[in-house]
């Protein structure tokens, strides 16, 4: 049902000061990652949302947005049956009281398909690998811990809100396994736009646009090492995340593994 | 001109979206804004210091507050016959009223947290907008579900997603009132009628179970289901609820009423 999406092309605007930003046009490619960096206030907010809502030169920023070289419709903006984008935000809750299959049931049937035991199934186990906390069908979603709430967010993204264009405004401090979540996301051949402050988010994706004052100001893409460097990192906070289990299962911690066994 | 109306309940965010259109519009109309409130408020003054555009404040007291909206919507739009749009924020209490008219577009913010769409009366059903807010407190596939049950309650209905915060969507709504008709020289209608005032509460009796309220109140409803509810005015009254009224005080008999007779 998603639309094949090839390409975004994104025109430059103005900063906060009203100066042309840094760069004409922007090329995103179907199946990367890119990371929005900068300052608190910088702007990445501002970027994603211009994405989000397809901008026409009619946002603060004055950029302009194509999808496959052409202005896009408006109805992929309006339709959730055909939305083309859909968003993971900074402080997001489940606030239905519905057991986790009814739930996805109801969001199945919402995106106008018909919902079967598979599709679900293939749901929870795309959560139970970002989380380590399993979560499983019976479980009220009022229930479900910071960790497993976010993962069966982005599960839920990847497997039934299938948007080819995925924006995700910070995902840290979540007790997530961060890189397989965006695995998970990426592996569908989306688009997948981070706006992160976390280095090992940002170190892992294609290429990272740098925003100051509104405005774009760089485009680096990623070298080798970057990635390396990242992965690291991401040792580093998934072995955090293993402590943490430990510590919640009442086990006592006698050691602590200091390398990465590999890069 | 052009009578835009926003409704939605306390907190939903209405000030605030209304803050970020006047931004967008100011340069191109001249803007009028009205605040009904209950006991008190601020937001004229605040928006009419920080906007630089007319205001005005109008408090119900005892009465209610949409009703009062209704009472005093002539006379706004007379004092504002040069202006382009009038917009006015209702204190947005009672999901049984809400004063939409005909001749005007009317909006309701709706706060994403605050429940199922179906609860929600003539104050969402009879939106020809509707505003949902707060969406970045929960999931994308919640909101998602959120969409689809006010397209249950409300097939016809805009929906645009909007955040008090960053202004995100206040763009969005601008359009949709530019493009809205205008009311010049139309009389105006509600799109829903108000309650019928038949039962003994309305009149401000404070005895609960008192039996003469009750009968009344028995008494109009059956009156109530009699009459064609065309507001004909056949029976020398202006509307069905004004007829009822004064068969209830025995002011006129109820075969005053040509349908009623023909039954």
């Amino acid at each position: 049902m998603s639309k094949k999406i090839k390409k975004i092309t994104i025109f430059s605007g103005i900063n906060k000061f009203g100066k042309k930003e840094n760069f004409n046009k922007i090329e995103i490619k179907s199946g990367e990652t890119i990371a929005v960096v900068g300052p608190t206030g910088a702007g990445k907010s501002q970027f994603l949302y211009d994405l989000e809502r397809l901008a026409q030169a009619d946002t603060k920023s004055k950029r302009k947005i194509l999808l496959n070289d052409k202005i896009p419709d408006k109805e992929w903006k309006i339709d959730p049956k055909k939305k083309l984008i859909a968003s993971l935000a900074q402080s997001m809750n489940f606030l239905t009281d519905l057991p986790v299959e009814d739930f996805l049931k109801l969001h199945i049937q919402a995106r106008g398909k018909v919902a079967n035991q598979n599709l679900i199934k293939e749901v929870i186990d795309e959560a139970n690998q970002i989380t380590g906390e399993p979560i499983n069908l019976e479980m009220n979603l009022l229930d479900l811990s910071g960790g497993q709430s976010r993962a069966l967010m982005i599960s839920d993204l990847a497997n039934i809100s299938i948007s080819p264009i995925i924006l995700i405004d910070e995902i840290e401090n979540a007790g997530i396994k961060k890189e397989q979540a965006i695995k998970i996301l990426v592996e569908e051949g989306k688009i997948v736009l981070i706006a992160t402050h976390d280095p090992s988010l940002a170190l892992n994706t294609d290429k990272r646009i740098v925003i100051n004052n509104g405005g774009v100001v760089k485009i680096i893409k990623t070298t080798l090492k970057e990635r390396g460097i990242a992965h690291y990192l991401n040792w580093i906070e998934n072995s955090t995340l293993e402590v943490r289990e430990e510590i919640r299962q009442g086990k006592r911690i006698k050691d602590i593994k200091l390398f990465c066994e590999k890069i | 001109m052009k009578l835009i109306v926003f409704a939605g309940t306390p907190g939903s965010g209405k000030t605030s979206l209304i803050r970020y259109v006047i931004q967008e519009l100011k340069p191109d109309f001249k803007l009028f804004f009205a605040k009904f409130d209950c006991l008190r408020t601020n937001d004229e003054k605040n928006i009419a210091e920080k906007y630089g555009i007319p205001t005005v404040k109008k408090l119900a007291g005892e009465l209610c507050p949409d009703h009062y909206t209704a009472l005093e919507l002539p006379k706004i739009i007379q004092e504002n016959q040069d202006k382009d749009i009038i917009l006015i924020e209702t204190a947005g209490l009672c999901l049984r009223c809400s004063p939409y008219v005909n001749e005007g577009l009317g909006i309701n913010v709706l706060d994403i947290t605050s429940g199922h769409p179906n609860r929600y009366g003539p104050i969402l059903t009879d939106a020809d907008i509707v505003a949902i807010s707060k969406g970045d407190l929960i999931s994308q596939a919640e909101r998602e579900i959120f969409r689809y049950n006010i397209l249950e309650v409300n097939q016809g209905c805009n929906i645009v997603e909007v955040n008090g915060l960053t202004g995100e969507g206040a763009v969005d709504i601008a359009k949709y009132i530019k493009n809205a008709v205008d009311m010049d020289g139309k009389k105006l209608t509600l799109k829903h009628s108000m309650p019928s005032a038949i039962c003994g509460y309305c009149y401000g009796n404070k005895i609960i179970n008192d039996k003469a309220v009750h009968a009344r109140y028995l008494k109009g409803k059956e009156l109530k289901s009699l009459v064609p509810n065309l507001n004909c005015g056949k029976c020398g009254f202006k509307s069905c609820n004004e007829f009822i009224r004064a068969v209830l005080d025995n002011k006129i008999k109820k075969e005053k009423c040509p349908f009623i007779k023909i039954k």
